[in-house]
């Protein structure tokens, strides 16, 4: 192909690529090294309202003479990035840490941030390592269960074993707290035993109900592509294993479950990059109280945090963070593409 | 057979879209010099709220078009909006009395002044729900609401116990209800939840121990003293006579408890009472009561925050200012407040208080103050909400936590231009 042509075909992708993710990418570096803020005043102000009248001394911006804010824009380099990274205790905080009586133990805010990623990783693995064999594990024999019911029930099995995943994940994860606050269906059902569980008020409990969340909300993927699999496992072989003298159970482990593999594999990675995100039964079922998810921590950050410019810096670590993580893949294609070539 | 069912429904529902409009255009059909156009406005998510957002969106007068939008987040969307350098993409939003002093604060909100003499008499807009700052009106309020607190009359009477007036009577009360009342276990229920539930309770018992948050004058931190420590004790105190899930328990769930006969006592936010009794969820209709929010020392005031919640315009508002202000008013007139009387405590004088209401107005009579107004104060909550359930989970220690979120707050306000 002439190069001019290529450009030609090419030229349409390119465009949208730098409009929408490269010109983005830039604006917000931009702004992850400036930071602007309103020119404050102190001032004493007269509020009246439903309860009364009140004067006080509080700040306000200053105003130009149209009547517009005034705001103060300066550079700031990597500060940001370093305040992020956890890399910086900030003049500010350490001057708090210095004010503190001695014997005090004041942790430097940045310190305290680290930590906290560190945990919400260390959840966020555990919860992939765990779901995962199970929701193959429960997909595999529902999948099973529905392939050797009658023709007449499947239809009513798939539809029943889909719903965990067709519900909003918010609306699920509710329904798993209200089964397991107090007075909930389960906690009551346990106390006529004499049982007494506090679901929500321990780490080890608290974890459990969110790795159950998501062995029932995923099982069922993995049951509906297992289903489709085991509709296509050959016939013939399966008949010749039967001759052969095959029982039931070597039949499923040398005839179907080698077929199946490839689908198994891609439930796994499926899997792997869903519960990377797991964030919904985080928000829901304590509020991030005991334990966090990385992207419960990413949610927390952007609600919380106010500073556009800072969260600005985040949001090109992520992106970093990403191209990172594509690296191998794109080392792979690569060469794949040169060995077809 | 089936066909004829089938037109019968499909005449049915012609008449009724045909109808509709027609209904709901007899209200909001006098606006002044209206100019077409889109309308957006955006509030937090309520029932009182989502009855006047209905009564907004019959306004199609001359071909205008209001739409409402309700989010349980609507703080972060209406500061992104207002503080854009190009116009809204809210002509008017509807803010808590905090949220009001950020966008003040920041000169983000246009004063409506002019507006309210101007319609002053067709709208009957009363003082009271004026909110003027140096003379100007900044917002319109309609509603307040106050946490206040929640007890069993009815199991109060059996042992001989009085409503408590303070949190040490409170503890008393749970002791007494823990030990012989065999129907509840964990007498207190307050929402005492990670995020924001947890930080008000504390902003609650802070101000009422006599705490101020800053230096006087200044936004330099000043919480991190003896009313901090006591309120994080205080709320320590309280645990033992809670479920065990209380990082947990937010307004839904002290709700649900205490309409499962589970707990019986706790500050709750007002706008829940009416919902105790609801035949459908509850198993206490009649037997809840009212009162002010406990002090926290004999003598002192009410530890809760009066809360009001208003209509403001940004000075970059899209719509014509005069339009939108006229639709604002047409929602907030008497008429619409009269047909949702028992959704929330009015501001209106025509409205009825209902026995639901007794608590917010007991709680201002003790002394309640309004929710603080400096514009750093939201960024000082953000970071002492960050520490307090370490605290009510004993992983740390009053004073340290404090000392933390002092210095986090610091840095954040040194950030904003706060702290210079």
């Amino acid at each position: 192909m002439k190069t001019k042509t290529f450009a030609r075909f090419v030229a349409p992708s390119v465009l949208l690529m730098l409009a929408l993710m490269a010109a983005p990418l830039i604006v917000t570096f931009y702004l992850s090294v400036r930071n602007c803020v309103p020119d404050m005043e102190t001032v004493k102000v007269t509020q009246s309202g439903p309860f009364g009248s009140s004067e006080s001394i509080t700040q306000r911006v200053k105003v130009d003479g149209t009547g517009k804010p005034i705001t103060l824009c300066k550079f700031v380099g990597l500060d940001y990035y370093r305040s992020v990274l956890g890399l910086s205790a900030s003049a500010a905080s350490t001057a708090a840490v210095q004010d503190a009586p001695p014997g005090d133990s004041v942790q430097p805010a940045a310190n305290n941030r680290s930590t906290e990623f560190v945990g919400a990783l260390r959840f966020t693995l555990l919860y992939t390592f765990v779901t995962t064999p199970f929701v193959l594990l429960f997909g595999f024999l529902v999948a099973l269960g529905v392939n050797h019911s009658t023709q007449k029930l499947r239809g009513t099995f798939i539809t029943l074993s889909l719903m965990p995943f067709i519900i909003t994940p918010v609306v699920a994860a509710l329904s798993i707290k209200w089964l397991f606050r107090d007075n909930g269906l389960i906690p009551y059902f346990l106390s006529q035993f004499g049982i007494s569980v506090f679901w929500m008020a321990e780490a080890w409990s608290a974890r459990f109900l969110i790795i159950l969340y998501g062995i029932w909300h995923s099982a069922p993927f993995a049951f509906i592509v297992l289903y489709a699999g085991l509709q296509s496992v050959p016939q013939d072989s399966l008949e010749a294993a039967t001759i052969d003298g095959a029982t039931r159970w070597q039949k499923l482990r040398y005839v179907t479950l080698p077929h199946l593999m490839p689908l198994i594999v891609f439930i796994t990675l499926i899997h792997l990059m869903d519960s990377y995100r797991v964030f919904e039964p985080v928000l829901v079922l304590t509020q991030g109280a005991f334990t966090t998810s990385v992207q419960y921590l990413t949610y927390y950050t952007l609600v919380t945090e106010t500073n556009p410019y800072k969260a600005s810096a985040a949001a090109v670590l992520t992106t970093l963070g990403i191209f990172v993580l594509l690296i191998p893949l794109l080392v792979k294609t690569w060469k794949e593409q040169r060995r077809g070539a | 057979m089936k066909t004829t069912l089938i037109r019968r429904t499909l005449l049915a529902t012609a008449a009724l879209v045909a109808i509709l409009p027609g209904i709901a255009q007899a209200r909001c059909d006098k606006l002044q010099n209206a100019k077409a156009g889109e309308i957006n406005i955006i509030g937090n998510s309520f029932p009182a709220l989502a009855h006047i957002a209905k009564e907004m969106e019959t306004c199609t007068q001359g071909g205008l078009k209001v739409q409402f939008k309700m989010t349980p987040q609507a703080r972060t969307e209406i500061e992104q909006a207002f503080a854009s350098q190009g116009k809204s993409a809210f002509d008017a939003a509807v803010v808590s009395g905090g949220v009001f002093t950020n966008l003040n604060a920041l000169g983000q909100i246009q004063p409506m002044t002019d507006l309210v003499e101007k319609y002053k008499a067709k709208y009957k807009i009363e003082e009271n729900m004026l909110v003027r700052v140096n003379g100007q009106v900044m917002a319109i309020a309609f509603m307040q609401n106050a946490q206040n607190l929640y007890y069993r009359k009815d199991l109060f009477d059996k042992h001989g116990i009085k409503a408590p007036t303070t949190y040490g009577e409170m503890l008393a009360a749970a002791k007494t209800l823990k030990e012989k009342e065999p129907s509840i276990e964990f007498p207190i229920a307050q929402t005492f939840s990670k995020g924001f539930d947890s930080q008000v309770e504390f902003v609650n018992m802070f101000v009422g121990s006599g705490g101020k948050f800053f230096k006087t004058g200044s936004a330099q931190p000043d919480f991190s003293s003896e009313a901090g420590i006591r309120a994080l004790e205080n709320m320590r105190a309280m645990t033992q006579f809670m479920t065990p899930n209380f990082l947990a328990s937010n307004s839904d769930d002290v709700m649900n408890q205490f309409q499962q006969g589970k707990a019986a006592m706790g500050v709750l936010w007002a706008s829940r009472a009416a919902r105790m009794d609801d035949p459908a969820a509850s198993k206490i209709v009649g037997k809840m009561e009212f009162a002010a929010a406990p002090a926290m020392a004999a003598g002192g005031k009410s530890a809760t925050h009066l809360w009001w919640d208003g209509m403001v315009m940004p000075k970059n508002l899209n719509a014509d200012r005069e339009t939108v202000f006229q639709v604002m008013m047409e929602a907030l007139d008497e008429e619409t407040m009269k047909k949702g009387n028992d959704l929330t405590v009015w501001i209106r004088s025509a409205y009825k208080p209902t026995r639901f209401g007794t608590g917010v107005t007991a709680s201002m009579r003790a002394g309640a103050p309004t929710w603080p107004t400096e514009p750093y104060f939201s960024l000082a909550q953000g970071e002492i909400g960050k520490v307090v359930p370490e605290v009510l989970s004993g992983a740390m220690a009053p004073k340290a936590a404090l000392d933390a979120a002092a210095a986090a707050y610091t840095k954040a306000a040194m950030e904003k231009g706060f702290i210079k």
